[in-house]
Parts: structure tokens; sequence; C-alpha cells
């Protein structure tokens, strides 16, 4: 990490730790820099003192040893959701609040459920603050092997649950937006969970490029069919593709000419082809490369294929 | 001469005193008529569009009628504040200042929605602001009446009192 990248990942978790109480917050100001930039989560549980992720271990966080009361989760709630918890109901039925600077807030608590789904949680037990990280630059190969002289070949990413899909393809998004390394293209982002873009008061916290049109909190197949009839994208992007709506969206959205970039959690070509939904996409052409994505070490390795798996 | 000049002044201040707790009645039902129209924007706003609380406080502070709207205005710059205090003390801080000449009931009925603004879902909240608005409109009834009645009588009373004390000065 260069100098400038740590004092940006710095920056990044003093803005996360704003969402505390002062009596905690002033501890996580006072750490080094150079921690602070390492500090992955902020684990706050009711009755226990609040703990930082660095790597895979937690640690106490010097100075703020007190134990942590159901009212000081209550209050960091409150600054997360800026005092509008009728805003953040859907994102608290899927667990987690984006917060301002696209940080993620995962909740923990006794669930109050209505007609068998969880509609709320209250007495909120544990917290933990995800730091936002973003990897600028991560894509540039991918986006390179998907460039198709002004255009861009539809392509869907492929790795195991917490294998980077949506890091990667964010940061593919950015680049084709911005023009690096061919033309700028119009992308439209069904942003069902606020993962992608993390939108904040209308305004992206993470950085999709400058030609992105993002639709939060929307149900991707109907997010899709919005972007696709009122923003002209030339990119339609969608993380994590589960549901035979989403597929039948991008089956449509192929058939209009608009390139398709989405992610799906799969070992590789074998396993998702097994599965009769991604089979139907791959077999009406819907997709012309696939991704995929290979943990090496502490990095990651990136292979555009064919739909056959031969490397392009 | 100067006792003549005692006796201006004693009608004038008594008199005074009687037209300024004639006008905290005008002032009151000003007040409590600002505040329900107010109530009524945020419920539309809360049904409509769902906004989070800063920006349904800092649309009602454009255009809800004064001094409705210094209220909305004076919570909103208060939210710097939120993590240190909750929004139901911050509400309650700013009807105290910005609506000095509510009755205590009328500021009971607001304190009590500033504990529900923002911590249930749109219906609930939008629940909660009619409840109140139709709590403040039976008050703000009351308040008419009282400003038709004991407006007139505190004028009268003052300037009353002020003529009796001069006649015992002169």
């Amino acid at each position: 990490m260069t100098a400038q990248e740590r004092e940006r990942a710095a920056a990044r978790f003093r803005q996360a730790a704003a969402l505390l109480p002062e009596g905690f917050r002033r501890p996580l100001e006072a750490l080094p820099p150079g921690e602070q930039a390492e500090i992955e989560e902020l684990r706050l549980r009711a009755g226990q003192p609040l703990t930082a992720l660095l790597g895979a271990r937690e640690r106490p966080v010097p100075g703020a040893l007190a134990a942590l009361t159901p009212g000081d989760l209550a209050r960091v709630l409150e600054v997360a959701t800026r005092a509008s918890a009728h805003t953040a109901l859907d994102k608290v039925q899927n667990g987690f609040v984006t917060v301002r600077g696209g940080h993620r807030l995962g909740l923990c608590g006794s669930a109050v459920v209505r007609e068998g789904a969880v509609y709320n949680l209250r007495e909120i037990s544990s917290l933990a603050i995800r730091v936002a990280r973003e990897h600028r630059g991560i894509a540039a190969p991918v986006a390179s092997a998907l460039r198709t002289g002004e255009g861009v070949s539809s392509a869907l990413i492929l790795s195991p649950p917490g294998g980077g899909k949506t890091t990667l393809l964010r940061d593919l998004i950015r680049i084709l937006s911005a023009g690096e390394g061919g033309a700028p293209l119009r992308v439209g982002v069904a942003d069902e969970r606020g993962e992608l873009a993390a939108l904040w008061a209308g305004t992206p916290q993470l950085d999709v490029g400058p030609h992105t049109d993002v639709l939060d909190g929307c149900p991707k197949a109907e997010g899709l069919m919005m972007l696709l009839r009122g923003m002209n994208p030339q990119v339609l992007s969608a993380d994590e593709i589960t549901a035979p709506a989403d597929a039948a969206a991008l089956e449509t959205a192929a058939n209009c000419g608009v390139a398709l970039l989405a992610t799906a959690h799969a070992a590789g070509p074998e396993d998702l082809r097994r599965r009769p939904l991604y089979r139907r996409l791959l077999e009406e052409g819907v997709f012309q490369r696939l991704v995929l994505i290979r943990k090496t070490g502490g990095g990651r390795r990136y292979a555009v294929t064919n739909l056959e798996g031969e490397p392009c | 001469m100067l006792r003549l000049l005692g006796a201006v002044l004693v009608v004038g201040g008594a008199g005074a005193l009687g037209l300024l707790a004639a006008q905290k009645l005008r002032r009151r039902v000003e007040n409590l008529r600002a505040m329900a129209g107010a109530l009524e924007l945020a419920e539309r706003e809360l049904s409509f569009r769902l906004p989070p609380i800063p920006d349904l406080f800092s649309s009602l502070e454009r255009r809800a009628p004064a001094p409705a709207g210094a209220c909305f205005g004076r919570c909103l710059a208060g939210m710097d504040r939120l993590g240190e205090d909750s929004l139901g003390t911050l509400w309650r801080e700013a009807v105290e200042e910005t609506l000095p000449d509510l009755a205590p009931e009328d500021r009971e009925e607001l304190a009590e929605l500033g504990e529900v603004l923002g911590r249930y879902d749109g219906e609930g909240q939008r629940q909660a602001l009619a409840l109140t608005r139709a709590r403040l409109e039976r008050n703000l009834e009351r308040a008419e009446a009282d400003r038709d009645s004991r407006g007139r009588l505190c004028a009268a009373l003052g300037l009353t009192a002020g003529a009796f004390g001069a006649i015992l000065l002169l």
C-alpha cells in the first residue's frame, strides 16, 4: 500500500468511526494512521468492549475498554440511518445497512417476524462496521479482455462466496464508465442491496465512474427493466443473479443489444451448467464470456474465458 | 404634575401587561395553527416520498408556515449532535426554543411526537403525525376560544387595574 493509499484508507476508517458515540470514537481517532488503515471492521457487542478486526484477529482498542450498552448500539444505528429507521427498514431485513462512505453496518438482535419474514430487529445485540475499501485498477486486465471495438462482451463473473466478485464488478463498471482503455460507456447498475455503488443521498459512495446510472434498493429484475427503458444504457450490470425473474430480465436486455455484466456464485463453468437457471442463460447466448476468480495466497487471479472455459 | 405623570405610567404599564397577556394568547393560536399545518405537510411527505428525516425537516423548514418552519430548521441544525443526543431530545429543545408561546400541554403533545419520529416505519410515523395534529387542532379550538374570551378580558383587566392604581395615586 502506498503512502497515499494508506492515508485514504485511514480517512475512510475515521469516517466509519464517526458513527460511534464520542467516548468510543476518540480512542479510535487516536490510533496511529498506519493501524487505522489496516483495520477492516469494528465489532460492537452489548456488554462487551469495542474490538477492531485486523487480519483474522479481533483486538481491543486502547482507551475504549468500557462495555458497550444496548443504548450505545441503538445510538450508532440512529446515526447510521440519520434517525430515519423508515428508510433503512428494507436494508435491516437484509441484515445490514449501507452508510455514508459506503461502509456497511451489519446487525444482530431479536428479529421481529411478520407473516413469516423478518420485518425488523429490536434490542440490537451486535453491530459490525465494515470499513469500505476500494481496489482501483484490479479489473483493468479483465476490461481489456472484454472490450470489443466500441463496446464490450457480456460477461458473467464467477466465484464461490467471499471471492471478490462484487469488488471486481465495481471496478469493471468504473473502468468502462470512465473510458479507461477504450471509449467511455453508459452503464446502468441495478444495485438491489446497495453493495456496488452504496448510494447515499443520491451520490455513489464508491467510485462507479462518471457515466454510470444507479438504481438502488429496487429488485434486480424490475431495476434492469427500468434502466433499460429509461436510461438508454450501453451496458447493464447487476450483482448476484439468483432468481428466475433476474435471468428473464437479463435475457430481455440481451435481446435489446445491451451488453451485460453480472455475477453468480459458482466454482466454475461446470458448476454453472449444472444449474438450470444459468444453463439456460448460457444456452441462450446471453453471456459471451466468463470471468473466473481464483484466490492465490493473499491475492486473487482473474481469468477471462469463453463459455467452454477456454482462455480468451 | 408629577402625580399625573405617575398615573399615566401606571395606567400605561398595567394596560401593556394586559395587552401582552392577550398577545401571548394570540401567538399561541398562531403557533398551533402553523404547527398543525406543518404536521399535515409532513404526513403527506411521508406517505408519498418517504424521505429520510433530515430531508423531511429541510423541506418543512422551507415550506411550513412560520414559526413551525423555524422549529424544523432548528432541529435539523442540531442533528450534527446525533449520537450524543437522541432525535427526541433535539426535537424537544427545538420546540422549546422556537415555539415559546405554546402552552405546556401543546409542548407535551409535540414532545411525544419527537419520540416517534425516525424510529418507526413510515406508516407508524404517519399515524403519529396524524394523531398529534388532531390533538393540536383540538388545543387550537380551545386556544381560539381563550383568545376571544380571555384575550379581551386581559386587556380590559390591565387597563382597569391601571386606572384603579391611578385613582389611588391621585
